[in-house]
């Protein structure tokens, strides 16, 4: 592990030169470097190179499926990776270069490592706003990993000292260069946005800070499942710490089963799944990489009286790896203790023939 | 046909089972294919109040009954002596899914308990196949012994399954097609529930239905457009929903009026089955599941073309809503318009009494039959609850 000190205040342009030769004699080498931008520091690995994608997630460790995103220097190097839809291409011109990551269709030749994209074939850029690293990239001449330096779960990093003081020793060695330019802005690590399906979706952070529900439109079951596959994704954290609870509304035929196919799917789940009003509960077990746990699927369509919702224990349902989904929410909502209720990401369905909309409350519907 | 794709039934084990996957404690007591004994303590009275089946009360019933079930099943069967039963029993069965993981759970505890007790081998079940199989039991007093003709289609149609499965020989199935939603029986349940029927809605249903006229408004037949033997019944409980919906607008549900809808509802889940069954019969190749297309269904029943002789011998009939006459009706229609345009001829068996229709242990005893030595000898604790189990696919402990 080597590190590079940097002033950027002072650095001359020659030092700063050669900092990024030894960056990329690095990454083309398949190491692993710990470069500053606008948020955090970040770990590049070079995204078409298997050997070095390995090392990164050993020492990323237990990403459970998580994604890597690509830092490019502009659109142009994007366009190589993913294709840039209408939407993707108003977040480009209105964020990019910035803390923004936009997530979009992989390109089949795209050539990257399998590990970098998403499960659904999808791949977050993100063009820092931070000249050194622009400049790097540029001559680089391909994207490189975005992840953050930390490791799963740890302090987020604005100092070196944030990553080091977090990792073990092996970790440690699998560190090849560090460009250390010093304590960082607070700035929030970048928002995350999804322009793969109809509507764009937050995967991390939020645009608008000030509306309460989205309202995300489904032209297909597929998209619908979709939602329901990225939700989980976006919440994996709390799946792990406390288990997810999902309510669904919206009249018969809406999609409301459709999402908890795509819950499902998402899980590894391979039995049918079916609507379990008769029997008002069923469960699934999963196995999904390292995580397991269970999958219930409550229908509550026939419960009309508190009484009858107390039978089916909830509250014993609900814990760290089990995702809980509940069909007829408004239903038994207010059966349920508050601090479910505060756990719940509730979908409002409604539509006919092929269009969905689907209103999306993250945080307790008011 | 050769003779090797004949079999006769001629287990003679005496074996007593338990089921428990949903809302009926059930125990039986079989030699061979005769039901010696089929004791169920229906929960109907406990859920009758709520409109389903809670898992947790079907859990505690279960665990009420059980014990009083297997004391009634022994005594029916003649055992009540504790010396016969270690003389005369070779095992213990028991339904490991699917079903309720709650209520699966209590048979399969007692079955260990009674195994371990008795020190008898257990022998885990798969209840679709269970139900796939309920043609072949028979009464006490007959000693039937009646060869069957392979390969055979089985329909399980219940409140919780609708699949059609091909069986090749008893142990070698291969599932053809099944529901990617609702099962018939719920679709129905949940249609009588809107109408509210009251508990079991879909029994109430198809009385109704029976008075009912079924041509009085049109429902769009679901998975025409797919290429393959699966159903699907979530849309036509969409469906059915607008439709009361909007009768309601037009005038007030007089009884005629609910007749005349359950018998519509029930008269398309039928149809759908029914479309199926056709498509698998005028199958090119069944074994590779190959799904006739519209123009040769269509030259066929116009007669330009004769339609292929189907490997199917015989079709079995089972689960919970093989007890609706309509739908028996129906089937049997089928086969006769497709013995017109092929030339042969597929019989239709059924369970000998309705009740074994509906989820029973004798079934379940009869499966456990047919299971190998080699799973008879299985580790008793390595039986566990399967909920969501397919037929074909085996138990972990098989």
């Amino acid at each position: 592990m080597k590190i590079l000190k940097l002033n950027l205040k002072l650095a001359t342009e020659v030092k700063i030169n050669q900092v990024i030769k030894e960056a990329i004699t690095t990454i083309k080498n398949g190491g692993l470097v710990i470069y500053p931008t606008e948020t955090i520091y970040g770990m590049a690995a070079n995204p078409h190179d298997q050997q070095a994608i390995n090392k990164l997630l050993k020492y990323k460790n237990r990403r459970e499926g998580k994604p890597l995103s690509i830092a490019v220097s502009k659109q142009a190097m994007a366009e190589q990776y993913v294709i840039i839809n209408q939407q993707a291409q108003n977040f480009y011109q209105r964020f990019l270069p910035g803390p923004y990551t936009v997530i979009s269709q992989l390109r089949v030749n795209s050539q990257i490592d399998q590990r970098v994209a998403s499960e659904f074939g999808t791949l977050g850029i993100r063009i820092p706003d931070y000249p050194l690293m622009l400049k790097l990239i540029e001559h680089l001449g391909h994207g490189i990993t975005a992840t953050s330096a930390n490791a799963s779960n740890k302090k987020r990093p604005y100092r070196i000292k944030d990553v080091l003081n977090n990792i073990s020793e092996k970790q440690k060695q699998l560190i090849d260069l560090i460009i250390d330019v010093g304590q960082l802005a607070k700035n929030e690590p970048s928002v995350v946005i999804d322009t793969s399906l109809s509507t764009p979706l937050s995967m991390r952070g939020q645009l608008r800070t000030n509306d309460k529900f989205i309202e995300f439109n489904s032209q297909s079951e597929s998209e619908t499942q979709g939602l329901a596959m990225r939700l989980i994704l976006k919440n994996l954290n709390n799946l792990k710490k406390q288990g997810l609870l999902f309510g669904l509304s919206g009249e018969l035929g809406v999609g409301k089963t459709i999402f908890a196919k795509g819950a499902a799917k998402f899980l590894k789940i391979k039995e049918e799944i079916t609507s379990p009003t008769y029997t008002y509960l069923n469960e699934y077990t999963y196995q999904k990489g390292t995580l397991q746990g269970i999958f219930y699927h409550l229908d509550a369509w026939k419960i009309d009286q508190e009484q009858e919702f107390s039978l089916l224990k909830v509250d014993q349902l609900l814990k760290a790896n089990n995702i809980l989904l509940i069909e007829w929410w408004d239903k038994i909502a207010n059966f349920l203790p508050d601090n479910l209720k505060k756990q719940a990401i509730i979908l409002d369905l409604s539509g006919q023939d092929n269009w969905r909309k689907i209103k999306l409350w993250e945080k307790t519907k008011k | 046909m050769g003779k090797d794709k004949k079999m006769i039934l001629a287990a003679k084990k005496t074996i007593l089972a338990i089921d428990t996957s949903c809302d009926d404690t059930s125990v039986a007591v079989l030699e061979g294919n005769r039901v010696l004994a089929n004791v169920v303590a229906s929960q109907t009275a406990i859920h009758q109040q709520y409109g389903g089946v809670f898992p947790t009360l079907a859990k505690q019933a279960h665990q009420e009954n059980i014990e009083a079930c297997v004391q009634l099943a022994l005594q029916r069967a003649g055992l009540s002596n504790k010396l016969k039963i270690r003389d005369h029993i070779d095992a213990v069965a028991v339904t490991v899914g699917p079903g309720l993981a709650p209520a699966l759970e209590v048979g399969i505890k007692h079955a260990k308990k009674l195994a371990k007790q008795w020190q008898l081998p257990i022998i885990a079940i798969n209840h679709i196949e269970a139900h796939a199989l309920s043609p072949l039991l028979s009464p006490k007093t007959k000693r039937q012994n009646r060869e069957i003709d392979f390969p055979v289609l089985a329909l399980v149609i219940s409140g919780g399954h609708s699949e059609f499965i091909l069986i090749k020989q008893i142990g070698n199935y291969q599932r053809l097609g099944w529901t990617v939603d609702d099962s018939a029986g719920e679709c129905l349940d949940k249609v009588g529930r809107m109408l509210d029927l009251g508990y079991p809605a879909g029994a109430i249903l198809e009385k109704l239905a029976k008075k009912g006229n079924p041509n009085l408004w049109s429902l769009p037949l679901a998975m025409t457009s797919v290429d393959n033997f699966n159903l699907s019944f979530s849309g036509l409980k969409t469906a059915s929903s607008q439709l009361i919906n909007q009768v309601k607008k037009q005038k007030q549900l007089d009884g005629q009026t609910v007749c005349d809808l359950a018998a519509t509802v029930q008269q398309q889940v039928f149809s759908q089955i029914i479309y199926k069954l056709e498509r698998i019969l005028f199958s090119p190749d069944l074994s590779k599941k190959v799904y006739p297309k519209a123009q040769l269904i269509k030259k066929i029943k116009q007669q330009k073309t004769k339609a292929a002789v189907t490997d199917i011998n015989e079709i079995w009939l089972g689960g919970g809503v093989a007890a609706n006459i309509t739908l028996r009706t129906s089937i049997r229609q089928t086969l006769k318009t497709y013995q017109k345009l092929s030339g042969k001829k597929i019989k239709l068996h059924l369970p000998y009494h309705k009740k074994f229709c509906a989820d029973n242990a004798a079934m379940i005893a009869l499966t456990a039959q047919f299971s190998s030595e080699q799973s008879k000898n299985t580790n008793a604790q390595l039986i566990d609850r399967q909920a969501n189990l397919k037929i074909g696919t085996f138990c972990q402990a098989c």
